[in-house]
């Protein structure tokens, strides 16, 4: 596969031609944020994003998602299968979706997630900004860098480097006048990529198996934990806007005829009350987790332990997004887990 | 199965949340009307009918007398639904609470009339027992639907008791607090589609707290982030949630 290089003058018509004949998802403004959302043309595209409220995940799992329809004793499944371009997306968004790909295809094949997937085209881009509360720097190492784009384009001097990596993302070229990037052009993409990754103004102080190993081991100590969560609201936005949290809820909804509905799923959070509520019949119930220390503890040893293993890398990419929709200002892991690591 | 009897009985409020039901237009209103039978509604009927299927109850419970008119409902009424923040939590007739001269601020020279004379605002709940609620000021219609067609179908409703940050999360809102406002969305229990900061508002919890609202943080967060003087941050939950702060007057004292 090959590196292509685009004029900056001839960028915006080819992004305007690949929408006009796919449907393209990329970084939004929202009044002085940003979404991902459908674009139309080039100028709707905002490539100097620093980051975005919600995950792209949510193009694969939307925030609710129906399920089933169902009309009497019918039913019938909802598998979204229109494969979109997901355009511009930042590397650590790329690894949180190399973790949700992981983790919906383990075990049982979550088809409502990985038919839209599959059928999709990600391309990654470059960070131009770099959002106040990421850390994305200094998480994990080298060999945890993102792996499930089909294309990655950097932003450079005169034009963009467009690295195809999947017949995929080679399908994109025809839309604009691309030609073949000289070496000097790759390297010189290779090392804007690089130099971005210490400019991050938080740090993690240790390498991602110190963390979890201490993060483990201060499992029991209560009073760090209740002294973290004391001024949780237990509103679990930390969980919502967090690219690789993956867990849902399940409810059906009555048509107003109370013959037909749907079964649609909702994302969840660990860090709400009722989360680990479960019923142990006859009316009664027990929660697994009723404090609010609890709960914030487990969303650490979340991101920073359970799931090493499994992943390779910790289960937090350092986007920072935990830390800034946290009203109380008390979910940001590089916080967290230095004082952990201090205790 | 014969449609089940439905009766409406307001008490203490402003009965928005009828008008609110009857916004439901046509097509929707009609579609549940083939559903239920309405044998009472204080605006059109007289209390007559003798068994209720379900009662809904709007307003809250503030003056001694209504206690044997809601238990003579109970008495009638299969289930007892509350809907509206007033009848949920007392609601907005709950900031009076504290206020014992609201009568002179509110009715100024006609104060001391007789017939003004009430108790503090509470919850129908603190007089019979109430079965399913509707929250909100006024109440969803759409969730007020979800929860009628549960029951029709024999089923329990799930409301959420998370709070109404969740929603707005999903709906991918820039929080008022990056806005330079407040909000009291981390206490407020969701369930109405975080409607305020989609607006650009705060929410003001009309729905009421959630099972453990973390109000020591609340009042730090609203000072902090909110700009709000101490007194202020401390006082702001009273407009609908008096009833369910820790310092909450209950009847009696
Ligand atoms: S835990 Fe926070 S910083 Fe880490 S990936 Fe999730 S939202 Fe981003
Ligand atoms: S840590 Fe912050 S964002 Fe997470 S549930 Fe607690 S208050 Fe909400
Ligand atoms: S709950 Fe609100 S809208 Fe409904 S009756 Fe009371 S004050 Fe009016
Ligand atoms: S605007 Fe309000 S409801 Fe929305 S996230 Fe912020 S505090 Fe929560
Ligand atoms: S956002 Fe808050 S104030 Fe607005 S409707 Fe919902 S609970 Fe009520």
């Amino acid at each position: 596969m090959n590196p292509y290089f685009i004029t900056a003058n001839d960028f915006d018509a080819f992004v305007t031609k690949m929408s006009k004949d796919k449907k393209v998802i990329g970084p939004k403004a929202k009044k002085q944020k940003f979404v991902f959302g459908e674009i139309k043309s080039a100028d709707h595209l905002r490539l100097d994003y620093d980051v975005t409220i919600l995950p792209p995940k949510k193009v694969f799992t939307p925030t609710c998602q129906t399920l089933v329809t169902f009309d009497g004793d019918k039913f019938e499944g909802n598998v979204d299968n229109d494969g979109v371009i997901l355009f511009g997306v930042h590397f650590y968004d790329i690894r949180g979706i190399d973790i949700t790909d992981l983790l919906f295809r383990e075990n049982n094949r979550d088809v409502n997630y990985l038919a839209k997937r599959e059928a999709s085209t990600i391309v990654g881009s470059n960070i131009q900004n770099v959002s106040k509360r990421s850390f994305w720097g200094s998480i994990g190492t080298s060999d945890s860098g993102p792996k499930g784009h089909d294309a990655f384009l950097t932003k450079m001097d005169g034009g963009y480097v467009l690295e195809c990596l999947t017949q995929k993302g080679e399908d994109l070229v025809k839309f604009g006048n691309w030609s073949k990037a000289s070496a000097a052009q790759v390297s010189e993409a290779e090392k804007i990529n690089k130099d971005v990754m210490d400019k991050c103004s938080q740090k993690l102080s240790h390498s991602s198996s110190e963390i979890a190993e201490k993060v483990r081991n201060s499992f029991d100590n209560q009073e760090l934990w209740s002294n973290l969560a004391e001024d949780c609201f237990s509103c679990g936005s930390c969980n919502t806007v967090c690219p690789t949290c993956y867990c849902f809820d399940v409810q059906d909804k009555w048509n107003l005829n109370q013959v037909s509905g749907m079964r649609n799923r909702y994302w969840d959070s660990c860090l709400t009350e009722d989360f680990a509520k479960v019923s142990l019949g006859a009316g009664s119930e027990e929660n697994f987790r009723e404090t609010r220390g609890e709960r914030f503890r487990h969303r650490i040893m979340r991101k920073a332990t359970y799931l090493n293993e499994k992943l390779g890398t910790p289960a937090c990419v350092g986007c920072g997004r935990c830390s800034a929709a946290c009203t109380a200002d008390i979910a940001d892991p590089v916080n967290v887990i230095n004082k952990i690591m201090e205790v | 199965m014969s449609k089940p009897k439905v009766a409406f009985f307001d008490f203490t409020c402003c009965e928005g949340c009828q008008i609110e039901l009857t916004n439901f237009g046509d097509t929707n209103f009609l579609e549940l009307l083939n559903h239920i039978d309405i044998v009472e509604f204080r605006e059109a009927m007289t209390e007559t009918s003798d068994h209720i299927d379900i009662a809904f109850i709007e307003g809250s419970f503030s003056r001694e007398e209504d206690r044997k008119r809601l238990e003579k409902i109970r008495e009638r009424a299969g289930v007892v639904i509350a809907y509206g923040a007033c009848a949920v939590t007392g609601g907005i007739n709950a900031l009076k609470n504290d206020r014992p001269d609201y009568k002179q601020c509110v009715y100024g020279k006609d104060a001391e009339m007789p017939h003004l004379d009430s108790q503090i605002a509470r919850p129908i709940s603190d007089a019979i027992k109430v079965d399913f609620e509707v929250s909100g000021c006024p109440m969803d219609k759409y969730e007020f639907l979800d929860i009628v067609s549960h029951l029709l179908h024999g089923k329990t409703p799930v409301v959420p008791n998370y709070p109404v940050c969740v929603e707005c999360k999903r709906n991918e809102q820039i929080c008022r607090f990056d806005e330079g406002d407040y909000c009291l969305g981390m206490i407020a229990k969701a369930g109405c589609g975080a409607k305020c900061p989609a607006d650009g508002i705060p929410c003001e919890a009309c729905r009421g707290f959630i099972d453990s609202p973390n109000e020591a943080a609340l009042k730090k967060v609203l000072m902090e982030r909110g700009n709000m003087s101490e007194k202020w941050a401390e006082k702001k939950t009273k407009m609908f949630t008096a009833n369910l702060r820790s310092d909450a007057k209950t009847l009696g004292v």
